[in-house]
């Protein structure tokens, strides 16, 4: 196991690297330039790519780039914030997208968890049909109507909540995006739930540690709950390191100032350096989490076994 | 720490069940609007949409940042409320006879904040970073269509920035020699890339110069006194070292990004701002209601056609000047701006928008000049007719080009079916591009009818007119006509110290472009604000800084 | 009968059963077995209602658009932003053409409809900002989205689930280096990628088809790969595997069936998204092509002005909402319908 580990590990050097090289093609192939496109002129645009030295041949450029970020200079914003260096930038940022997607995360959890397993208990009763529509709701309404609907209602109407985002008042001004941003991930979690447990409750080993008398809550608690973890992680992993690096909508309505519209905004602007260096962010996040999630596989579910081969 | 985090979406929920059984106590939000929040005096708070890209006067180019560097630095001249400059910095000025030499007398009594005097080296000194290839500003241009003295073959970095014809006679008098005289040159003045800079400051903060609030050295009306960068706000603190720091009536200015519209409306009637923009269909909802306010922009929206011969695929008719004229005319402008925009955007039957520029007589551009291509469905279909015949054709198939700014899908929608109905065998097909990707094809020329804008750079129709000359970049359907290209020619140079006759031939020119249908003008945007009944003073302007502070008074 | 008697017991007699008798048993349990399957489909109303509601929803999906009246593209610039109205049926809440304004804190209550001396017009969904019939957008566009939908759902089947079984059970070096190629593919933005994609295609459904056939699988394989993980050391594929099974028949006769569950509900997940993803293909210009509308642009529209005009917003999303909670009801169905160990619950 820990052989596997290692070796994931280093192969996940190369992986990011990959991806980097993917996305420099990529982004210096967009339409555009991150100078504004509609008024400078071909001098102008020629003194900008010489002063950031994008005139050089893409091959040499992608070596400077990763030369520098080995040193940890992620390079200056092009657009965003003209020239300052995209450490700081993100350092600012980053905080707070990841705690307001920590919390959606744990509150879709914690919630789906617990109307999973009801509707699973009470199959086809009113509280079934009721956590079904709540999830379908869940999917089906985008995050933004969530979002939007809240504020006017609790934060405007009701003037139960601050309507927007602030420092000073962290905890309260940040219930509202969390709740709309739970929503999708307690629909999933909540539908993953319920088919596992329905059936785990047919299969033969419930049956059998039924008839030796464990207790209901007992049962789903230890087997039902260990075996609905896989699907769940697996769903979940992406989620929250997607809701850790923000979300666009939300942070606009709320103001937040996360990583989620900074992403979109570099993109739009094609500030090549925050992409990259947002992305960066992302890809280390995400291959650590899937590299958690296949060792938790094998916790949960001790047959599992990664490195081995079939036939 | 496990349990810790477990614990945060348990008490996320708690505390929302508990507030809203509690109905927690609202009356620290029940604050009357425009009432100060604290014990800092007046206060004015404005709602924005994007953050501040950038503070540094010579590399912003945002109309938000340029907004603010006009009011926490100001320029030699400020523009006043009926559009003329007005002296800021600069106490007088004298002027040589064929206008090619400017001498400014900076005020005695303006100073940067901490007692160092604004002085004319400050300006030699900005002047020369805006066009310095190290800096690369992408408003380095504006020096050129100031003709100041080398400008161009500095920004080609060709020369030396500090052969710019800008230099400090003394400490306080800046002489600019021009390689021609520009008519305008003292409404360029007011725009805040001419902003000066304290070399000393400047060199000391190094890179870190204009990153946050503490890196700026103010001489304006205000200083910037909070702004973390990557924040979602910022605060202005009136300065009390300014020389006219009688004339400021607000001790503070508060502003908070929201990007979503409906969101700063919220906030606007939650009595959390005082200025706010409104956008879409919010502008009917708020129509007639106290704080309405109009604002003129000096946008442009028109349709380009794309009359390339040489790219006969793009052009796909669009050549025929009669075709053109048919389109031109067979959209409603006036349900577009009072139907479905009202916000203020006036039909645009012209190339040069209305209270842009005022001409040597002392009136605005437009109301001397004269209205063309007003909408006539039943002449369109006469230039169908004709159309039709001289293209020996009896259906026509355009692809509409557009981007996905604000209200520009809907605009497109609607011209698409007004087009269809006005022209039987008129087919419109839709493109709807993200907006870079629609600049980079009509830059390419490669599209048939794109439907783009144009914001002016400065307060003359050339900024305008420029751009249908043979050659130039943004004459994207690739107009060429010889007499046109000499008028602008002529009205560039010879004409400069002759502006009565220089103004009627701009008059020609606009004429020009119009009756050969270069471009079909759409409208002429507008905005509409609320601002609350309490605050007056607020100027708002369609060319270069689009709202000025200095006067703003709450009560 | 006589012969009876006289027979004589023989060799042939012991020769086994015919072939067609066991078949004739084999038909029979094969048609019980499908029987079953349906009665305990039509025992389970959610999912006879389910059914029933998207097959509702597909008709009206095609004459929709005629009941209303109207057609997708009419624009009338006297109607606009009408909030929805049955002629002579205003006693229906919602539907009277009644709607609140706010001035300030005082709300009043206006009919636009007889304000404008148009009592007789009916708009049930309402009309948009151009002054289209909702009803009529709505559900022309729902025609894409359920073309959306079944793109989703074959894409997550025949790529997202093979990718993920395959992985998980071939295992070892294989997933590896699928799992990897899943790490840079789930890495770069999908906008990047899309913006991309402007530049080399068309707008239009197979557009549409090739954008979502690049992301939209990546949850699917997820899943399939982990479920098969789980089985593929389990009892019943061991034994198979000893018996000298060949891998695919093991991965889809042995392994398949038991994940369908987690299938059937990563299926939910993704169509709700793919119509999202296409509403923001079609805002950048890779989708349908405007004047057509889908669900997705619908609601992204009409939530622009949603604190004013809930109804836009409002009758796209419940219509979305309504097709998914049918697809969910008769999913559940159809799982416990074809799963023999639900019987008894």
């Amino acid at each position: 196991m820990l052989k596997y580990i290692e070796k994931r590990l280093l192969i996940s050097v190369i992986t990011v690297f990959i991806i980097l090289g993917l996305l420099f093609l990529m982004l210096h192939n967009m339409p555009g330039s991150p100078f504004n496109d509609e008024k400078i002129t071909a001098v102008q645009r020629a003194a900008l790519n010489a002063k950031y030295g994008l005139d050089q041949p893409l091959h040499v450029q992608f070596i400077n780039y990763i030369k520098a970020m080995l040193k940890g200079d992620f390079g200056v914003s092009y657009v965003i914030q003209k020239n300052m260096q995209i450490s700081e930038l993100l350092k600012a940022r980053i905080g707070v997208s990841v705690r307001i997607g920590l919390q959606a995360v744990g509150l879709g959890t914690l919630i789906g968890i617990v109307a999973g397993v009801l509707a699973a208990l009470k199959r086809n009763s009113w509280i079934d049909t009721f956590a079904t529509v709540i999830s379908v709701v869940g999917v089906s309404f985008p995050s933004y109507v969530f979002a939007l609907a809240m504020s006017y209602y609790i934060g405007f109407k009701m003037n139960w909540l601050p309507l927007l985002y602030t420092e000073s008042d962290a905890f309260l001004s940040s219930i509202m995006p969390t709740i709309s941003l739970c929503m999708f991930s307690m629909a999933t979690v909540a539908r993953f739930t319920r088919t596992e447990m329905v059936e785990i409750m047919g299969s033969d080993y419930m049956l059998l540690a039924d008839s030796k008398g464990i207790g209901v809550l007992r049962l789903f608690g230890i087997h039902g709950l260990r075996n609905a973890m896989i699907p769940i992680i697996t769903v979940l992993a992406p989620l929250t390191v997607e809701l850790m690096t923000g979300s666009l909508v939300v942070e606009q309505i709320f103001a937040i100032p996360g990583i989620g519209s900074l992403l979109v905004t570099a993109i739009q602007f094609n500030d090549y350096n925050v992409v990259l260096a947002v992305v960066f962010v992302y890809s280390v996040l995400f291959i650590l989490v899937m590299l958690i999630v296949d060792v938790l596989y094998c916790i949960i579910d001790p047959r599992i076994r990664l490195a081995k081969e079939s036939r | 720490m496990k349990g810790w985090k477990k614990l945060i979406p348990i008490l996320t929920a708690l505390s929302l069940v508990l507030s809203g059984c509690g109905s927690a106590d609202p009356s620290a939000k029940e604050q009357a609007p425009g009432e100060a929040t604290a014990d800092s005096g007046k206060v004015l708070r404005v709602g924005r949409m994007t953050e501040l890209f950038d503070m540094n006067s010579v590399i912003a180019t945002e109309a938000d940042c340029l907004e603010i560097v006009s009011a926490i630095i100001e320029p030699l001249f400020i523009t006043s409320e009926d559009g003329t400059p007005a002296n800021a910095l600069c106490e007088s000025y004298e002027v040589s006879e064929d206008g090619t030499e400017y001498t400014f007398h900076i005020r005695k009594e303006a100073n940067w904040m901490g007692g160092t005097p604004v002085t004319a080296h400050d300006f030699v000194f900005a002047w020369q970073k805006l066009v310095s290839p190290d800096v690369a500003s992408e408003y380095s241009f504006m020096m050129e269509v100031a003709a100041v003295k080398n400008a161009s073959p500095i920004i080609a970095g060709e020369m030396d920035p500090k052969e710019l014809g800008v230099s400090a006679k003394d400490d306080k008098t800046l002489v600019v020699e021009l390689d021609h005289a520009v008519p305008f040159f003292l409404n360029l003045m007011t725009f805040p890339s001419f902003c000066p800079i304290n070399q000393a400051y400047y060199e000391e903060k190094g890179t870190d110069y204009s990153l946050g609030a503490e890196n700026l050295l103010c001489c304006g009306p205000f200083y910037m006194s909070e702004w973390e960068v990557g924040g979602n706000t910022y605060q202005l603190k009136k300065n009390p070292e300014y020389w006219d720091a009688d004339n400021v009536k607000v001790d503070q200015i508060d502003f908070q990004i929201i990007k979503d519209p409906q969101q700063t409306m919220l906030a606007y009637e939650n009595g959390d701002l005082d200025y706010v923009r409104l956008s879409g269909e919010q502008i009917s909802k708020y129509e007639g209601q106290p704080g309405f306010t109009r604002i003129e922009e000096g946008y442009l929206w028109y349709l380009s056609p794309n009359l390339n011969p040489k790219s006969p695929e793009y052009s796909c008719g669009l050549e025929n000047e009669n075709l053109r004229k048919a389109l031109a005319l067979s959209y409603d402008k006036d349900a577009i701006c009072f139907d479905i925009l009202k916000d203020g955007s006036i039909p645009a039957d012209f190339a040069i928008p209305n209270r842009l520029a005022i001409g040597p007589d002392g009136k605005d551009f437009r109301e001397t000049a004269g209205t063309y291509l007003k909408t006539d469905k039943e002449k369109a279909k006469e230039y169908w007719e004709t159309a039709k015949k001289e293209l020996g054709v009896n259906e026509v198939t355009i692809e509409l080009l557009y981007d996905d700014s604000d209200s520009t899908p809907l605009i497109a929608q609607f011209l698409q079916s007004e087009m269809e109905g006005t022209l039987p065998g008129l087919h419109i097909e839709l493109k709807a591009q993200p907006k870079k990707s629609r600049t980079q094809l009509m830059q390419d020329r490669e599209y048939q009818l794109g439907l783009t804008r144009w914001g002016p750079d400065y307060a003359d129709p050339m900024t305008y007119l420029d751009m249908w000359t043979t050659g130039s970049v943004y004459n994207y359907g690739e107009w060429s006509n010889a007499d046109y290209d000499a008028l602008i020619e002529a009205a560039n140079g010879e004409l400069a110290t002759d502006p009565a006759t220089r103004w009627e031939k701009l008059k020609e020119a606009e004429k020009l472009v119009m009756d050969h249908a270069v471009i079909l003008p759409v409208y002429q945007k507008g905005t509409a604000a609320m601002v609350r009944e309490n605050v007056s003073g607020l100027y708002f302007f369609p060319v270069g800084v689009g709202t000025l502070y200095k006067f703003v008074e709450v009560k | 009968m006589e012969n009876m008697e006289k027979r004589m017991l023989t060799a042939e007699d012991f020769t086994p059963a015919k072939q067609n008798e066991i078949e004739i048993e084999k038909a029979y349990a094969s048609q019980s077995f499908w029987k079953d399957v349906v009665s305990r489909f039509i025992k389970n109303k959610g999912a006879v209602f389910g059914l029933l509601m998207i097959l509702l929803i597909v008709l009206m999906s095609f004459v929709g658009p005629s009941i209303s009246g109207y057609d997708y593209r009419t624009q009338d610039m006297d109607q606009r932003n009408l909030p929805p109205h049955i002629a002579g049926m205003e006693y229906i809440p919602f539907f009277s053409g009644e709607e609140t304004v706010y001035v300030g804190s005082k709300a009043y209550v206006t009919n636009v409809y007889e304000d404008k001396g148009i009592m007789d017009v009916t708009h049930i969904f309402g009309t948009d900002s151009l002054g289209r019939d909702q009803f009529a957008r709505v559900w022309t566009g729902t025609r894409v989205s359920l073309y959306v939908a079944l793109v989703a759902i074959l894409i997550d089947t025949f790529v997202g689930m093979s990718y993920g079984l395959v992985s998980g059970y071939l295992g070892g070096k294989t997933d590896f280096f699928l799992q990897r190629i899943v790490e840079v593919l789930s890495t770069i933005p999908t906008t990047v990628i899309v913006t991309l994609l402007i530049v080399v295609l068309k707008p239009g459904l197979l557009s549409i088809t090739i954008a979502l056939m690049i992301t939209e699988w990546i949850g699917m394989s997820r899943i399939a790969r982990a479920q098969t993980l789980r089985y593929k050391e389990r009892e019943f594929v061991l034994a198979s595997r000893t018996l000298g099974e060949r891998t695919l028949p093991i991965i889809f006769r042995e392994i398949l069936p038991n994940i369908f569950g987690q299938v059937i509900v990563m299926c939910m997940m993704t169509i709700p998204n793919a119509i999202f993803t296409e509403a923001f293909l079609a805002f950048i210009g890779l989708g349908i092509p405007a004047p057509l509308a889908s669900l997705g642009s619908l609601i992204s529209d009409g939530f622009k002005n949603m604190t004013m005009y809930p109804f836009m917003v409002a009758c796209p999303v419940v219509v979305l909402a309504l097709l998914m909670l049918c697809f969910n009801l008769m999913a559940d169905g159809l799982r416990d319908a074809f799963d023999p160990r639900m019987k008894e619950a």
